[in-house]
């Protein structure tokens, strides 16, 4: 696994240039990505759909469990994902709609589907896979079902996309052929 | 009780003139809308969030390691808004805290691993223990005790907690010296 890939950048997608990034990593149209964030595509690569928030601090990390050995795994995230400050994500399967808050864990046996809010503070390391909606809060990070999905936030997003250019620099997109 | 010293290594902190140490390993972005009043600590690979809005602290604050302070936003109907965020003097920001309030008070104990969630507003002279998890637009009183996930009040603070934290931070100023032996090698 080479670790020094340039990460591949859809058109639209801002990515500030000061964060740790390693592997094949791809990333959608209109994602955001804030500084000083990690990305480690240690076990394959990670793609990330449309629209996705990752803040600073958060680890998004693809490591599978040892017992597993198919060959090349490749971590999808969906579209309208939200990773906020210093959480740590290696699911290897993220569906669309998602909100992953403060300081929340989710380790590499878990399945997200989609619209699930991981509060802050939760960890989740056991072999399960989360129904849709699903919303996770608490110190005992009891489980609820939410009557609807979280909205994506297209208003915070153009605001960054005109705010982070003016302060950071910006990891130049790659062309699609 | 006298406070332990604290010592830093000082090729890795910045002096100013109104007496601001900051680490040169901050992430500070945005530096032109933070204003630093003097006598503040900003320990290493702490974040300001400067870039989305203006972030002004008192005197005598102290940010420890790893902590990420950054503005809270608000949607209108217009678009989404940044608030500035004001932190009073002498408050105490403790280890892996993240602060996403919209205002912080003067004579505030946040403990370590805490997240203040978006748009709190923490009073002057409240203590948020260690771990806790405020959720968005939490307004935390004046002499309150906070804790747990969710945050909720466990407890009241004395009245003397503006004199303690006074003392606590002045202290913690006074003690966080350089390094005394690479003077000696040097």
């Amino acid at each position: 696994m080479s670790s020094k890939q340039t990460p591949k950048i859809s058109s639209g997608a801002l990515v500030c240039g000061d964060n740790k990034m390693h592997g094949d990593i791809t990333f959608g149209t209109n994602s955001i990505v804030h500084p000083s964030c990690t990305i480690s595509a240690e076990s394959g690569p990670i793609i990330f759909g449309d629209t996705c928030i990752i803040e600073e601090q958060a680890k998004i990390i693809h490591r599978v469990p040892f017992y597993r050995t198919d060959k090349n795994p490749v971590m999808f995230i969906g579209s309208n994902n939200v990773f906020e400050i210093d959480c740590t994500v290696e699911a290897a399967k993220i569906g669309n709609n998602n909100i992953f808050e403060p300081k929340c864990f989710v380790g590499n046996k878990v399945t997200i589907t989609d619209g699930c809010v991981i509060g802050a503070g939760c960890v989740l390391t056991d072999e399960q896979v989360l129904p849709k909606n699903t919303i996770v809060h608490g110190s005992g990070c009891k489980q609820r079902e939410a009557l609807d999905q979280p909205n994506p936030q297209f208003g915070l997003m153009d605001t960054l996309m005109r705010l982070l250019p003016n302060y950071h620099h910006i990891r130049k997109p790659i062309k699609k052929p | 009780m006298e406070m332990r010293d604290i010592e830093y290594n000082k090729s890795s902190y910045v002096e100013t003139s109104l007496g601001n140490k900051v680490s040169r390993q901050t992430i500070l972005c945005g530096s032109q809308n933070i204003v630093l009043q003097g006598k503040v600590i900003v320990q290493q690979d702490s974040i300001i969030r400067g870039d989305l809005g203006n972030v002004r602290t008192g005197r005598y604050c102290i940010i420890s390691k790893d902590v990420v302070i950054r503005p809270a936003h608000k949607k209108f109907s217009k678009g989404v808004a940044f608030f500035p965020l004001n932190i009073g003097d002498h408050v105490y920001i403790g280890e892996k805290s993240i602060v996403n309030a919209a205002m912080v008070g003067s004579y505030v104990y946040i403990g370590k691993n805490c997240v203040i969630g978006r748009r709190c507003q923490l009073k002057d002279c409240c203590v948020i223990e260690d771990n806790t998890v405020l959720a968005p637009e939490t307004v935390v009183p004046s002499f309150t005790r906070y804790s747990g996930n969710p945050g909720v009040q466990v407890d009241d603070v004395p009245e003397c907690q503006m004199d303690l934290m006074v003392d606590f931070t002045r202290s913690y100023y006074q003690h966080f010296v350089p390094e005394k032996r690479s003077k000696v090698e040097s």
